[in-house]
Parts: structure tokens; sequence; C-alpha cells
């Protein structure tokens, strides 16, 4: 009997030697390796990570991965939700390196999962005090990462430094004072060894800044004012001392430039918002993108969308940088489909105007100079005590959530809303950390009697190439792959994909909630995931096994 | 004040001769403003000037999230304010939730340094964009309109009330506590003024090329659901459609021309008096 349990043993000891001999076979790593700057910028050919906010740093949304594409993308099916524990949308693009995840959460918070399976390792909860001043919602849409440390803005304008391996706080830097009006929800930039960021606040008389911290140590490196200061050029466009409380915040994240060393970056409404007033003049650098040095943050040119802006037209849009043949001579532009109603193509070297044209409704503006790309105004669309309607309303025809591009189709795709708006002028005085608006709006007509569409623009010609009409106000983000797709959502809770030439639509499930941000695709061991967040829920999606 | 609502005239400014601020009376002076936390105790400032302070107030720091017409906001899920409140019944609870936020929420506490008068006043002007029912006279007979609407108007053939009726129109059991008479007034006469998405109708053409219509019960990006007039409910993914139409107007008729002034003031008074709560006489 001991003979025959010793030979049974043997055997099974051999068995078992043989399977881990084929176990072994395949190499096991450890997830998450650190991030260079050199990754970050060819993060476009390691298309298993979703390395920053964008993507890459040309902020196509541009995916090389296409195991999921117009074939089979109608297989997709859920391979895991994660819930979010705070009861408030997720505007959360989550990053992924080497098999982890990295989401952001309502107010200031972040968690880092398993990418396969959704389950966590670790979480860190900002500590935030109870005066908050904010206009728009406790928004965070994600996280930087450099080395092995991830940068986060949070709610009472910090910017935080966080262990990757452990979410342990590494430093915590306050960016500006939150009582005074200043909040952070977009996530930051890495350019180098620099961490960019911009500032929240248009709503309360803050004056606008990109800022660019020491990694390292969260001290500040630069900080660049959009508003111009006495004695600097454009701050004669400022009546009196309007420059002190004219907003122009930066609340979302910018683009780069490595071979022309430049930052991009949009800026938001010049404030009060509805009441120009008291502000006269064009109000640079509100409502433009600026151009900075990748080095000293010094402005190096801008372009101004809407010059003394009385409608909330932010230009905090993505801007996204590639090369096209315009006019029958290589360019490297920048396309940016507007808050105003007009998309545009810009020389991203210089900042000078190539093309531009409505995508969207609009009664503001009569058309752009085809020069300057300045608007030509109709008059007597200011708002009114009485009010006066306008398109775009002040949500705009377009907003902070992304728009994306596809190399292979050379499209430019962007979520539009064709609606209108009762537009108020009402006067207020400045007080710090108070509301300075000068303003508002309000709908005569229900949601539904208005359009949202997937647009596709073509950058040379700035024509409409096709469009897929969704339920109004979608505020989705779009991200396109190699396989030839364009995922986003909608309103109405959809997470869906187009075919990208054409539109068409392909795949869709319904996630039940708003759709209140972008879509982001990874790789886990050769196998495609494609992620969105909806309502307070970040779903993950696979081809059936 | 009695209202004669035979025929809308613009100039009615009954709404802000009876607007009631409630709890305003019993209550001695001095008490209301010794802590954060109110109890219900009223509010003392609520003249036209304090309602005209807290309006600008509103605008200037709520109207982001709760509009411009206090009539809320799905996108940020902040309440419309002019109905019914889902988390306060009283002065003291509405100046509670103003003072200290809901936590876990994007309703924040206003700042410590805003002083309570101005909170009072805000609470005022929430107040304002509601009314006492029972300031309202109206010149028409409810139970004479409750005849009407069962018999010769036929509005029982559409409208369910308390669960008796039809199901081509809104339930009507609880209109009075959302519409002001002058609303309703205009609804009788002139029903495409304003139609709730919800009955929109919809003209589909199925894959099985059978031509539907119905009301719009709701329609999303991809698909789309309709009652039609036998009560049958349908649901179509919009991509099997060969096409359809949407008309944003009210299948209601105009009682403009077949109800007397006399008749419609009485109509009006019956919907006006339904609600949960029965008024008293």
């Amino acid at each position: 009997m001991k003979h025959a349990t010793a030979l049974l043993v043997s055997v099974l000891m051999a068995a078992i030697a043989g399977a881990q001999e084929d176990q072994f076979s395949t190499v096991i790593t450890p997830a998450f390796s650190p991030i260079t700057w050199e990754r970050l910028v060819d993060a476009r050919n390691e298309p298993n990570n979703w390395l920053m906010y964008s993507g890459t740093l040309d902020s196509q949304r541009y995916s090389l991965l296409d195991s999921i594409n117009i074939d089979n993308v109608g297989q997709l099916e859920m391979k895991w939700a994660y819930q979010i524990p705070v009861i408030d949308r997720a505007e959360t693009v989550p990053l992924v390196v080497d098999g982890i995840m990295f989401i952001t959460e309502a107010p200031s918070n972040v968690v880092a999962v398993d990418a396969r399976t959704g389950r966590e390792y670790w979480r860190y909860d900002h500590e935030m005090p109870d005066d908050l001043r904010i206009c728009c919602g406790r928004n965070n849409r994600g996280v930087a990462i450099l080395g092995e440390t991830l940068f986060m803005s949070t709610l009472d304008a910090h910017l935080v430094a966080i262990d990757a391996r452990t979410g342990n706080l590494l430093w915590d830097t306050e960016v500006a004072p939150h009582d005074s009006g200043y909040s952070k929800t977009a996530a930051p930039l890495i350019v180098k060894d620099k961490v960019v960021t911009g500032i929240a606040g248009g709503e309360f008389g803050i004056r606008g800044f990109i800022d660019a911290y020491d990694p390292a140590t969260g001290e500040r490196e630069w900080r660049t004012y959009v508003i111009p200061g006495p004695g600097e050029f454009g701050n004669d466009t400022w009546s009196d001392d309007s420059w002190k409380t004219g907003g122009a915040a930066t609340w979302i994240t910018g683009s780069y430039d490595a071979d022309l060393n430049q930052i991009y970056w949009g800026t938001g409404n010049p404030g009060p918002d509805w009441n120009g007033d008291v502000r006269l003049g064009d109000n640079l650098y509100s409502d433009s993108v600026v151009a900075l040095d990748g080095d000293s943050g010094e402005i190096v040119w801008h372009f101004q969308f809407t010059p003394h802006d009385v409608h909330d037209y932010d230009s905090i849009q993505v801007p996204i940088l590639t090369d096209i043949e315009f006019n029958g001579r290589q360019r490297q532009v920048m396309m940016w489909a507007n808050r105003n109603g007009f998309y545009y193509t810009l020389d991203r070297s210089n900042g000078e105007f190539l093309i531009g044209k409505p995508y969207a409704a609009q009664t503001w503006a009569q058309g752009l100079d085809p020069v300057t790309g300045r608007p030509i105004r109709v008059p007597g669309m200011a708002p009114t005590y009485e009010g006066i309607m306008v398109s775009p309303p002040i949500v705009g025809a377009t907003n902070w959530y992304s728009p994306g591009y596809s190399q292979d189709t050379g499209l430019f795709y962007v979520t539009s809303f064709d609606g209108e708006q009762e537009f108020f002028k009402r006067d207020e005085d400045y007080e710090e950390g108070e509301r300075f608006t000068g303003g508002g709006g309000r709908y005569t007509s229900p949601m539904d009697a208005f359009h949202s569409s997937i647009r596709a623009i073509n950058p040379e010609t700035a024509e409409i190439e096709w469009e897929f009409p969704i339920m109004p106000r979608s505020s989705a983000g779009i991200t396109t792959t190699a396989g030839g797709l364009v995922f986003t959502g909608s309103a109405d809770g959809y997470f869906f994909a187009l075919d990208a030439s054409s539109g068409e639509e392909l795949w869709n499930i319904s996630l039940g909630r708003r759709v209140h941000a972008a879509p982001m695709t990874f790789a886990v061991d050769g196998e495609q995931f494609v992620t969105i967040a909806s309502g307070n829920v970040v779903y993950t999606f696979g081809l059936r096994d | 004040m009695i209202i004669h609502l035979g025929r809308l005239k613009p100039n009615l400014r009954w709404l802000a001769t009876s607007i009631v601020v409630l709890g305003f009376y019993n209550y001695p002076t001095g008490l209301l403003f010794q802590s954060a936390q109110a109890e219900d105790a009223g509010n003392l400032y609520n003249t036209a000037v304090d309602i005209r302070m807290g309006n600008r107030y509103f605008e200037r720091q709520c109207s982001r999230c709760h509009g411009f017409d206090a009539k809320g906001n799905d996108e940020t899920g902040a309440p419309n304010l002019t109905g019914r409140l889902r988390s306060a019944s009283s002065d003291a609870g509405i100046f509670n939730i103003i003072r200290e936020g809901v936590p876990g929420t994007a309703m924040l506490p206003v700042a410590a340094d805003v002083p309570d008068a101005t909170v009072w006043q805000l609470v005022a002007y929430i107040n304002s964009l509601r009314y006492d029912p029972l300031s309202v006279e109206l010149a028409g007979d409810a139970e004479t309109g409750d005849r009407l609407f069962n018999g010769k108007a036929d509005c029982s053939g559409c409208h369910m009330v308390n669960g008796r009726g039809g199901r081509l129109g809104p339930d009507l059991s609880r209109i009075g506590e959302n519409k002001t008479p002058e609303d309703l007034l205009l609804s009788l006469m002139d029903p495409d003024q304003e139609v709730a998405p919800r009955w929109w109708t919809v003209r589909a053409a199925g894959a099985d090329g059978v031509i539907r219509e119905g009301f719009r019960m709701n329609e999303d990006s991809f698909s789309l659901r309709i009652m039609d007039t036998d009560s049958n409910l349908w649901s179509f993914q919009k991509r099997e459609l060969e096409n359809y139409e949407r008309q944003e107007k009210s299948t209601m008729p105009s009682y403009a021309e077949t109800l007397s002034d006399g008749e419609l003031d009485d109509l009006v008074a019956y919907l006006f008096s339904l609600r949960r709560e029965v008024l008293p006489q």
C-alpha cells in the first residue's frame, strides 16, 4: 500500500512538474512599470497603454489597436464594471499602465484597479475643505503620470502627487486659494520634466494662468497668466482694472508638440461672463488658444476665437494636432471645433488662421474674416436685461468633452449641439469668492426639441463629411482606433461605435446613465479593451471569449 | 380678490399679490439669526424688496445649476425649485439647506461670511416662486367644472383623474399643484403653446411596412417607444425603421370656441382643485 501511494505521489509530482514547465513558458511580469518622458513622447507606439488624458501629446485620441474593428465590434460584451462609491457624474478618462488602471472619482479621489478585472489595488481620498467654490459640479477628469508618480488636480485648487504603486500622498501643493473662487478639475499634462496644469474658476472673477511644477517636489517652476498685466502686450484690451478679475480660466488639458517645443492650451470666457460693459475691449487672451514655449512657459503666439465674448463661449477644447496638406502645401495644423459654433484649422507653428466655418447652429456671427479668422458679429446679439435668443446656448456648440481625429480617415470628429437659449445681462460688482457672471440664460423649449450629432469634419475644407444624430445634449468625448472605429457615448446613456469613414452605426449598448466622459482603449496580454464612464460607473468592454 | 379668467389678460398680477410666505406669523423678532441652524421660526425678510434681493442673489449664485428661471437642470441634477420642494417643507428647512448644503452632492453651502439676512431673502425669493392656493379665488365653480370635464367637454375621454378616464393625455389627478390657473386656461385655449415631449406624436414606418402612429412615450438616440390610440405599446429600434416623423404638437382640441368664458372658468376651477390634499372650502 505504501508503495502504491509513493508511486501515485511520484506520478502526480511528475504531472505537476510538467504542468509547471508549461506554465513557466508564459512569462508573468509584475503589473506597472515607470513611465519616462520618452515613453510619453512615443505613447502612440505602445497602444496597450493609455498614458495621458488625451492618449498622446497631440491629443488625437487615435489608438493603433485594431483587434476590435468594424468587422467584429458587434461582438463586444461587458467584461467588468467599477462602481464609483460617490453618487455623482464621472468625467474621468482612466489611464492604463501595464495592466493597472487609474480612475479618478468625484470629488477628487483616485483608485488603482486591475485593468483586466476592475478590482482594486489601492485608493487615495483627497481631504477637502467644506467651503469650496465651484461653478459646475464636483468633477475630476483624470490624472497624469511620470516615473512612478501620478499627478491630480483637486477641487480645492491643489495639485497632488501620488505614489502610483501604493496611493500614498507624496506632496500636496496649493495652486491658488480655493476660497477666492479657484478650483481644479482637469488632468495635468506632463511636458518633459514638468507638470503643466491650468486652473478653473472663470465664474468667480479669477485671473487665469497656466503653471508648471517640479514633479519631484511640487515647487512651481513658472506661471504664465493668460490675462496680461500692466505693461504687457494685450493688457490694454481690458478697460480700466477689469483685467484683474477677467476670468480666462484654463480648465482643460492642453497638448504639446515636441518638435516645435510648444504647449497649446485653451482659455475660458472673460468675466463677468454675460456683461461685457465693464470689460470693454477684446479681452486677451480669453477664449483663445495660447502657444507656450515648452521650457519657459512664455507665450509664443495666440489666436483669439471670440474677442470680447459675452456668451460664455469658452475655448476650453482640447487642441488636436496633425500634419495635413492644405492648398497644396504640407502644414503643421491644429484642429479646433469651438464652443462658439465655428470649426477652425490653424497653423500651429505660428497661429495663422487657415480655414474656418460653422459646424453647428449659430446666430451670433455672420462668419469669419477669411484672412484673420476673426468673427464678424451680427449686431444686437449681446445679452440684454430683458433677454435675447442666441445660438449656440451657454453650454455651447461643443464644450470641454474631447474631440477625436483618425489618421486613417483624416477626419476630425466632434460631439456637437444645435440649440438656442435666451441670454440675460445683469449688473454685478466683484466680490472675492463670490460668483461674478453678470447674467445667465434659460431655455424656452424642452431639451428634446434640440439636436446633438457626432460630426466628422474635413480639416482641409472645414466641411462636414457626415453626421450621426443623437439625442441632446450629449457631453461625451470621442476616441478613434485603427480598427476603423469612432467610439463615443450619449446623454441618454448609450455607448456606441460608428464606422469612422461613413458614420454608419455599428454597435451600441444602453448603459442607463449619461455618458459625461470620453472613452479610452488599451490592451492587456494582447487582448484589446475599451472603457467608458456612464453615470458613476466605469465599464470595460472586450470581444466575446 | 376674485379672478375672472374668461380670457387671458396680460396685466393680471394676481400671482404677485397672492404670495404668502409661510410661517410669517406669530413669532417674535430677534430670535431668528443667532445660529446657522435655523429653527422653524419664520422669515422676517419677505418684503417685495427682500424677494427682489433674493432673486438677484439667486440669479448670481444659484442659477448656474438651478437655472435662471429656477426650473432646475437635468444635467447638473439640480432640482426644479418652482414646484413642491423635495427636501424642505418649511422656511427653516430651505434656510438650512442653503446655509449648510446637501452633504455628498454638488449643493454646496453658501460662504460662511454671507449674512443670514441674505439667506433669508433667498428663502423669500424661493417661496415667491410658489404660492398658497388658498389665497387664490377663482370666478369659476369647481363642481360645475367637474361635470363639464366628464360631460360636455369630454376631457375624461382622454385624461385620467384618480384612476378614471382615458389614456390619451396626461393624468390630471394632481394638475392643480403644478399649474397656475393662467397656465390651465392657456392649455385649454391653445394646447399647442406648450406640449411636453411625452405628448408629442410619432409616425413610424416599421420593418413590416406598417405605419404606426402614437404618443412619443420615450425617444432616445437609438430607439423609440410609442403608445397608439388603442393603447398598444410599441418599441422600435431606429435603425430598423424605414422612416419616422415627429410632431411636436398637441392632439388636444382647443376649447376657445367650444366653451363659453364661464364654462372655461368652471373647468379651470375644477382643474385647479385637483391636488393630493383637498383644499378646504
